[in-house]
């Protein structure tokens, strides 16, 4: 085993150098933390830098690509990305509620539930914008087994203030933004494999190795990302991350939150990615000296402690990096004395919720609050993105501190009513604004809502399911244009998915309805020019 | 001019119900036998919003209003409830002048029978009518624009009549339905002939110049509605298109929704067609038989509309049926309106109770509200059928008539042989 890898260092090294060689930075790293109910939180983070490298410029796609050569960069995610002449793409998939309240920000941003992608194309005459985001739904939809395909025209909007351009933007021609969400899309192995077939290791050597789907997917929140960014200085980087959120309180025997990489992943790492640069396992202490940590020899730095397992440094890959509470006998979240205390105050400054309230089928009233936790006013940016079975009723807009109006905290509304695509359908409607919050208040906007009554063939096989409706995402303002007091750096917040309830018609019934009406229509139709047409004559009726 | 006493009093009380909080009113509002979302009072507000912010209110799905009714409700007059009650008495006014023009009184005086009160009450008492005006439905405005175009037409007045039957095409296309029949009682009379037909007596040829101003006249309307909108053309789809391609399949009290629901696409473009010009084949036949009474003929065709129109409120055939206060000489011949009458409670019961069932409630199913809005068509089209078989049936008068001409002809032999007289069709 130890001579493989021998072998894929020597083949790295005599790479021959004619072609477009271009140096190639592998690196990984895991980040532990273990969050205060008692849940530990795991990133996953494989970088891939193609040093050097930009992206294709679109008014150059009708003509013949330069030869792309890659040892490291997956060949298949780089085709894609020249063959759309894609400058930044960004795709999730996640399953479950990431609960900001307990456990922070996350430390990648996407996590709205189900699927996410969104991307920055040049324009060009060649081809079109919409022609590229296509074929680019469609190819990784292929690629990670995930129904992309069906994030059309129906769902795909431009937030471009709440989703700007990460890395930096190219010059040969102005970039659009498409971004499309399918909040019903489900995360299994199916995407796993084929996410793990893009790292150069694959899951034979490296952190990878511990990616078991069977716990994977039991974790209560878990979700991959693809992030493709373009910075001018270093080249393209892809990051593809896998974070999830595992409950050691419910898995283990005595209901203790101690954690170690064997129960977590029921796998070790057997030898480390040669490719890799570094490689490390950073553990990020909680508070408190209560806990342990073993093995007790990492370096530590500011909070955290690093693991170093790269194959170039002297440390021998530990077998089980553990963490555990020796004097606490079962974890107990808030409760002393199995008396339940009030709930801490949240991590992150602001908390929110959305619902969608009413009873009857036809309308609701979208309500959603903000809470300021911290004692500075924040000013936030408010992204809805509304498919359009759901209108809503801008006229009816409110928002109220305590059942008090104040319209004054919303301010720079823009709304984008539903616009008419190709093959009669509609994009969603895109309403964004900024709410400034004062400290320690919650914030409730509300709005009524239309359900709509959609056609026989546009209701999916399980219609009493319902429609999901992607959640409201919550940006910070660019620094620029707005001055935030808030002194912390977070992306987005996205709030949890909602499921409508739209009314059905009756599927067992198309038949049944044409001819019903036909025949109403018919001997309506019938007797009235039955009476117009016919003479009109006195008879005798013998008694 | 001189109004019947009751004219005065409801007209208070309309007023009255307009300016007064009344506890329902919200739910009126998002009711669906009152309003449709091409004349709903929710998607007017909406549209008004959207205008007032600058964004094209046709660009999404959800406004299908008349641009001029948008202009009216952003710059002359907010859209509050009393101008639907002014829209109410002007609709009462102008039957009053219809039923006074079609006995040939004199349009100030009238006459101080009963009948003038009974017109103005069936009119303005009518729930069918009430309650979509109470809930704010623009299909009032509809109802008065006809009966307006039908007033000024009975009184010879053309270039009232043609503008007022040019806005109601322009807020609801169906109302095309109803130029032949205007055209023709501007070029003869609206006084009752039902008892004694005649071949028609107008001059036909004026008929070309009438139709060349009502162009005249769309054609400023349609350029004064794309200047309202800045010079685009979505409105055109998007109110006039929805007649025509039904993009919103809320339901309503016609027959055009469910079907359209349950239609395969692949089909849908077809029944389209074929629910249109089904409106369209009804106009000739009925103005060539009711030729000798063109009014009568436009009263067949607003029942006609109440009953096959795309998108239906229960306006449409609350026109109908207080219209047919006005032909009090038809009312002995009607075969059967304690069917029809009992019909349309029947509808009027179960088209609510369905559809709360169906969508508030969720222990029915949308099959619920389909079975009662076929009540409802039924019940339109019983009307229909009656009113067709009495306008008709009035000319050929009694039987026994008929019969003693017959007898005295003969010569008498039939006595002790009771012989019974009957008036059919063959």
């Amino acid at each position: 085993m130890r001579r493989a890898s021998v072998w894929i260092f020597l083949a790295y090294l005599c790479t021959p150098s004619f072609a477009l060689y271009r140096k190639e930075i592998y690196k990984e790293d895991l980040r532990i933390q273990s969050l205060r109910d008692g849940q530990v939180s795991t990133t996953f983070s494989f970088v891939t830098v193609l040093e050097g490298a930009g992206p294709r410029n679109p008014k150059a796609l009708g003509q013949r690509d330069e030869s792309q050569h890659y040892a490291l960069f997956p060949l298949t995610l780089g085709q894609i990305l020249r063959e759309y002449a894609i400058t930044e793409l960004h795709l999730t998939l996640n399953a479950g509620k990431w609960n900001y309240d307990n456990w922070g920000h996350p430390h990648e941003a996407g996590v709205g539930t189900g699927a996410e992608l969104w991307a920055w194309m040049g324009a060009s005459e060649v081809t079109t914008v919409d022609e590229r985001w296509s074929g680019l739904r469609n190819a990784l939809s292929g690629l990670f087994c995930a129904s992309l395909g069906s994030l059309d025209s129906r769902r795909t909007l431009s937030p471009t203030v709440a989703f700007p351009l990460s890395g930096s933007t190219p010059t040969f021609s102005p970039h659009e933004l498409r971004h499309a969400s399918l909040p019903s899309e489900n995360v299994c192995t199916e995407n796993l494999t084929p996410f793990l077939k893009l790292l150069p290791c694959k899951s034979h050597a490296g952190l990878a190795t511990l990616l078991n789907p069977q716990k994977v997917f039991d974790a209560d929140w878990h979700g991959m990302g693809v992030h493709v960014i373009w910075k001018e200085d270093t080249g393209i980087e892809l990051k593809l991350s896998l974070q999830t959120v595992f409950n050691p309180v419910r898995t283990s025997a005595g209901k203790r939150r101690d954690w170690n990489l064997q129960s977590l992943f029921d796998r070790s790492i057997e030898r480390s990615c040669p490719v890799a640069s570094s490689s490390s396992i950073t553990v990020i202490l909680p508070e408190g000296k209560d806990h342990k940590i073993t093995p007790e020899n990492p370096s530590y730095m500011d909070g955290l402690a690093i693991y170093d397992l790269s194959s170039s440094s002297n440390f021998t890959i530990p077998s089980n990096i553990a963490m555990y509470w020796p004097s606490e006998h079962s974890f107990q979240y808030r409760k002393s004395l199995s008396v339940p205390l009030p709930p801490l105050t949240p991590i992150t400054p602001l908390s929110v919720k959305r619902t969608i309230h009413g009873t009857t089928q036809t309308r609701g009233v979208l309500s959603v609050s903000v809470t300021n936790n911290s004692p500075q006013e924040i000013s936030v940016g408010y992204l809805e993105m509304m498919p359009a079975l759901i209108t809503m009723w801008m006229h009816t807009l409110k928002v109220e501190i305590n059942s008090q109006i104040r319209s004054d905290l919303l301010s720079e509304l823009k709304y984008h009513p539903p616009s008419p695509q190709s093959n009669d359908r509609f994009s969603p409607s895109m309403l964004q604004a900024v709410l400034t919050i004062p400290p320690k208040t919650t914030l409730k906007i509300s709005m009524e809502v239309n359900k709509a009554f959609l056609k026989y063939t546009e209701h999916p096989p399980d219609a009493m399911r319902g429609w999901d409706l992607p959640g409201a995402v919550f940006f910070p303002l660019s620094q620029l244009s707005h001055n935030t007091s808030s002194s912390y750096d977070w992306e987005r917040i996205y709030t949890p998915t909602l499921l409508v309830d739209l009314p059905t018609p009756d599927f067992s019934m198309p038949y049944n309805v044409i001819i019903l009406s036909c025949t109403l229509m018919t001997l309506i139709f019938g007797s009235i020019f039955n009476l117009l047409t016919r003479k009109w004559v006195v008879m005798e009726i013998q008694e | 001019m001189n109004t019947p006493p009751a004219f005065s009093f409801l007209v208070c009380l309309r007023l009255l119900l307009a300016v007064l909080p009344l506890p329902g009113q919200n739910l009126l509002k998002h009711d669906h036998q009152l309003s449709s979302p091409l004349t709903s009072y929710l998607r007017l507000k909406e549209g008004l919003w959207l205008l007032d912010n600058n964004i094209d209110p046709y660009t999404g799905g959800s406004f299908h209003h008349s641009p001029l009714l948008l202009s009216l409700f952003s710059t002359i007059v907010p859209p509050l409830p009393i101008i639907w009650a002014i829209s109410d008495a002007v609709g009462a006014w102008a039957l009053l002048r219809i039923w006074r023009a079609r006995q040939g009184l004199s349009f100030q005086k009238g006459t101080r029978s009963n009948v003038e009160n009974l017109i103005t009450s069936v009119y303005l008492l009518n729930p069918y009518l009430l309650l979509p005006s109470l809930a704010l439905s623009t299909s009032t405005f509809e109802n008065t624009l006809t009966l307006l175009a039908l007033m000024f037409a009975s009184q010879g007045k053309v270039s009232s009549a043609l503008l007022a039957i040019t806005f109601a095409v322009h807020l609801t296309p169906s109302s095309i339905l109803l130029l032949l029949p205007i055209f023709m009682v501007l070029v003869s009379s609206p006084v009752s002939h039902l008892a004694s037909p005649r071949p028609f007596h107008g001059n036909l040829k004026r008929i070309p110049f009438l139709f060349g101003e009502f162009t005249l006249y769309w054609l400023v309307l349609v350029g004064a509605a794309c200047i309202i909108t800045g010079g685009s053309w979505s409105w055109v789809r998007a109110s006039w298109g929805a007649t025509l391609t039904l993009p919103d399949l809320t339901p309503n009290p016609g027959l055009w929704w469910y079907f359209f629901t349950e239609m395969f696409d692949h089909f849908r473009p077809f029944f389209l067609m074929v629910f249109s010009v089904h409106l369209v084949i009804y106009i000739l036949p009925i103005c060539i038989k009711f030729q000798h009474d063109p009014l009568y003929a436009a009263f067949l065709l607003i029942g006609v509309l109440g009953t096959f129109k795309a998108y239906l409120t229960l306006a449409d055939p609350g026109l109908f049926l207080s219209m047919i206060s006005i032909f009090p000489e038809v009312h002995g011949y009607l075969r059967h309106p304690i069917i029809t009458t009992l019909l349309h409670l029947h509808a009027a019961l179960l088209l609510p109770l369905q559809h709360v069932l169906w969508v508030s409630e969720g222990r029915g199913n949308a099959n619920f509200y389909y079975a009662a809005s076929l009540v409802m068509g039924m019940a339109g089209g019983a009307g229909l059928v009656d009113a067709c078989w009495a306008g008709m049936r009035i000319a050929v008068g009694d039987a026994k008539e008929w019969a003693e001409e017959k007898v005295d002809g003969e010569k008498g032999e039939g006595e002790g042989k009771v012989v019974w007289w009957e008036v059919v069709q063959q």
